[in-house]
């Protein structure tokens, strides 16, 4: 029977063979290096001083690299890799940042720009841990220079300020001073305040040191389910699950409603076929909307039973249950569309579940690693699914996203849902 | 369109490369019966599913008097296999705008014996048979289009199906039937349309068409 259909023979070929493909690139994404484009507006020079001391740029970027691979480019070249993928975000130095950065009067920016997909979360991460090392370091300098100063007032001695040699008395060398004055009220006052001030002054390295470093990190490792509830498991779960359910349902609805021979008898005037396709989206829309509740209560009552971290169901759940809606509804519209096409409900139900795999893989592949899967993904709800969850369940500032996802799900199922119906009309062939 | 209530006009219909049925013209009459008869794959079905409108024309088209309703009986049943009698009756009942549905519905089941409540995929094939006649009869059709409809009926209900076409018919309302049962052309046919490979080759009285040899129609 295969040799009869060569079809069917390539497709069980390729079929695991795409599935396998996609599943070495998602595995293989985890331990790779995401590129950076550094854009340096400002010109930094190979060796920067700051508070009198010297930081080499290169040093820097080779931390960060150890986990981020930075490219530099200029910036046209930068916007280009980031909108087609090549790279995963772009960290820019702009104009006067040096300046500002010196004259301490401004705290100059970074500018950093990421990409949507799996990888940006951990980019990002990098990103803030290169900035945080570089205060660190700048801190460390400005408080040691700051240092020298209050050394340089306790001890006194020679010391440059814009251009030109002071020669300091300090609190040692006044109180030294002060014994060759004659005795009195008033000398022993400046004597005892000169005391104090001297006191007072050998204790300031460590509050410095303190006040640019209020709280530490240190990292603990521990064993907990806390990585296992987190917003981010949690998201795919739910696009995962209603992906399964309304491509099957949809594409399983319209192919019985074929088998069943009921779409000749609606087709009679009774509907259209918009209509006939609206009803299997609505369908769709309509159970992932109670099935996704149900798994986000689910994950809740954990969270709040088990003093979990991670995703906040609760406070979330209207935003929630607006994004299962369109993206049951998205779907749904493929899922008519698959129907439509394999048109036995047997077939049907097969190619929906065929489907759902590579989309699933899709939308796990980062853009930063393939950028046609970045692109294919698109084209498809779960990806975009995924991101409306993430957002919805745990960004403090979703609307942004939220609306943008929003709008790509709308869009595709307007899309599919044309498609279906187009399609539908071979049905009554 | 004199008192013809549905006419087909040079409607052709192909499935890819295969042709179902050649340009054909043919219409149906107010108060009459018209048998379509013809061997196995001779374009019968197709010419009902298109008057029906259950099927889009690859050229020609169907002309319809307004407001007459057409009923559909396919000679494969059409209606939800998970859903119970009353339900599909229900269902396309309210579909087809039947203000009434719910005793609509009651009466043909009790009209037609069917068992009301069981999944339709439950039930024999004369009673999904009876079902698919039923469900043609929803919106009080003025026109009743039935493809081969009592191949599987008992001859009780057989004879109930046909007085049910004859009072349609003879309350000047029209019946197209597909049939390879000649006994029945005679009993219920006014006119005989012959199809073979897809082309009309004949449409007249009964009477006219019994002077031709039947059987060499059906070889």
């Amino acid at each position: 029977m295969l040799v009869r259909s060569p079809l069917l023979l390539g497709v069980l070929i390729a079929y695991p063979l795409l599935v396998a493909g996609l599943v070495g690139l998602v595995a293989g994404y985890g331990s790779s290096k995401p590129r950076v484009a550094l854009v340096d507006e400002d010109h930094l020079p190979q060796v920067v001083s700051v508070g009198g001391h010297r930081f080499r740029i290169q040093d820097a970027i080779d931390e960060v690299g150890k986990n981020v691979h930075l490219v530099r480019m200029d910036p046209v070249e930068a916007r280009h890799a980031l909108a087609t993928g090549r790279v995963v975000a772009t960290l820019t130095v702009p104009p006067g940042f040096l300046a500002d950065l010196k004259s301490g009067l401004h705290s100059p920016s970074l500018v950093y720009q990421v990409t949507r997909g799996g990888i940006s979360s951990r980019v990002t991460q990098q990103v803030q841990a290169l900035v945080y090392g570089l205060n660190r370091q700048l801190q460390t300098a400005y408080v040691q220079t700051d240092l020298k100063y209050v050394q340089l007032i306790v001890t006194g001695g020679r010391a440059e300020f814009g251009g030109r040699t002071y020669d300091v008395l300090g609190l040692a060398r006044m109180e030294k001073l002060l014994q060759t004055l004659p005795p009195g009220p008033q000398r022993d006052r400046i004597a005892e305040f000169a005391r104090i001030a001297g006191v007072a002054l050998a204790q300031t390295g460590s509050l410095l040191g303190a006040t640019a470093n209020p709280i530490g990190l240190e990292r603990a490792h521990e064993d907990s389910r806390s990585s296992l509830l987190s917003a981010q498991v949690q998201s795919y779960a739910l696009a995962l699950t209603i992906t399964f359910l309304a491509l099957l349902l949809a594409a399983g609805a319209i192919a019985s409603e074929r088998d069943e021979n009921a779409i000749g008898r609606l087709r009679r005037g009774l509907i259209s076929m918009g209509e006939l396709v609206s009803a299997k989206v609505a369908l769709a829309a309509v159970v992932a909307l109670a099935l996704g509740l149900a798994i986000a209560l689910v994950f809740g009552v954990i969270v709040e039973a088990g003093g979990v971290a991670g995703g906040e169901p609760w406070q979330r759940l209207p935003l929630l249950a607006a994004g299962l809606l369109v993206a049951g509804a998205a779907l749904g519209a493929l899922g008519t569309l698959l129907g439509a096409l394999a048109r036995e409900t047997r077939t049907a139900s097969l190619v929906a579940v065929l489907v759902v795999m590579p989309i699933v893989f899709l939308g796990l592949v980062p853009r930063e690693v393939v950028p046609v899967a970045g692109w294919l993904s698109d084209g498809l709800p779960f990806a975009h699914a995924v991101r409306y969850f993430s957002a919805s369940l745990y960004d403090p500032s979703p609307w942004g996203a939220v609306a943008r996802e929003l709008l790509w799900l709308l869009g595709l199922g307007l899309l599919f849902g044309g498609l279906a119906r187009l399609a539908t009309r071979r049905l009554l062939a | 369109m004199s008192d013809a209530v549905l006419r087909a006009r040079q409607v052709a219909r192909h499935f890819g490369s295969q042709v179902a049925l050649e340009p054909t013209g043919i219409e149906v009459r107010a108060g009459e019966a018209l048998a379509l008869i013809g061997p196995n794959g001779a374009g019968k079905s197709t010419l009902l599913a298109l008057l029906a409108g259950a099927l889009e024309p690859s050229a020609g088209t169907i002309e319809r008097v307004d407001g007459v309703r057409v009923g559909w009986v396919p000679q494969r049943a059409a209606f939800y296999d998970r859903l119970t009698a009353r339900e599909n009756l229900e269902l396309f009942g309210r579909l087809e705008g039947e203000p009434h549905y719910v005793g609509v519905a009651e009466e043909l089941l009790v009209r037609f014996e069917i068992p009301a409540d069981r999944p339709a995929h439950t039930l024999s094939v004369g009673n999904r048979q009876r079902l698919n006649v039923a469900l043609a009869l929803l919106g009080r059709p003025r026109v009743l289009l039935l493809d081969e409809p009592t191949a599987a009926l008992d001859p009780g209900q057989r004879r109930r199906l046909w007085e049910t076409v004859t009072a349609l018919r003879d309350e000047g309302g029209s019946v197209v039937f597909a049939t390879q049962n000649l006994e029945e052309l005679e009993l219920y046919a006014d006119r005989v349309a012959v199809l073979q490979r897809g082309q009309l080759t004949f449409v007249g009285p009964t009477a006219d068409y019994r002077e031709l040899h039947a059987e060499e129609i059906f070889t």
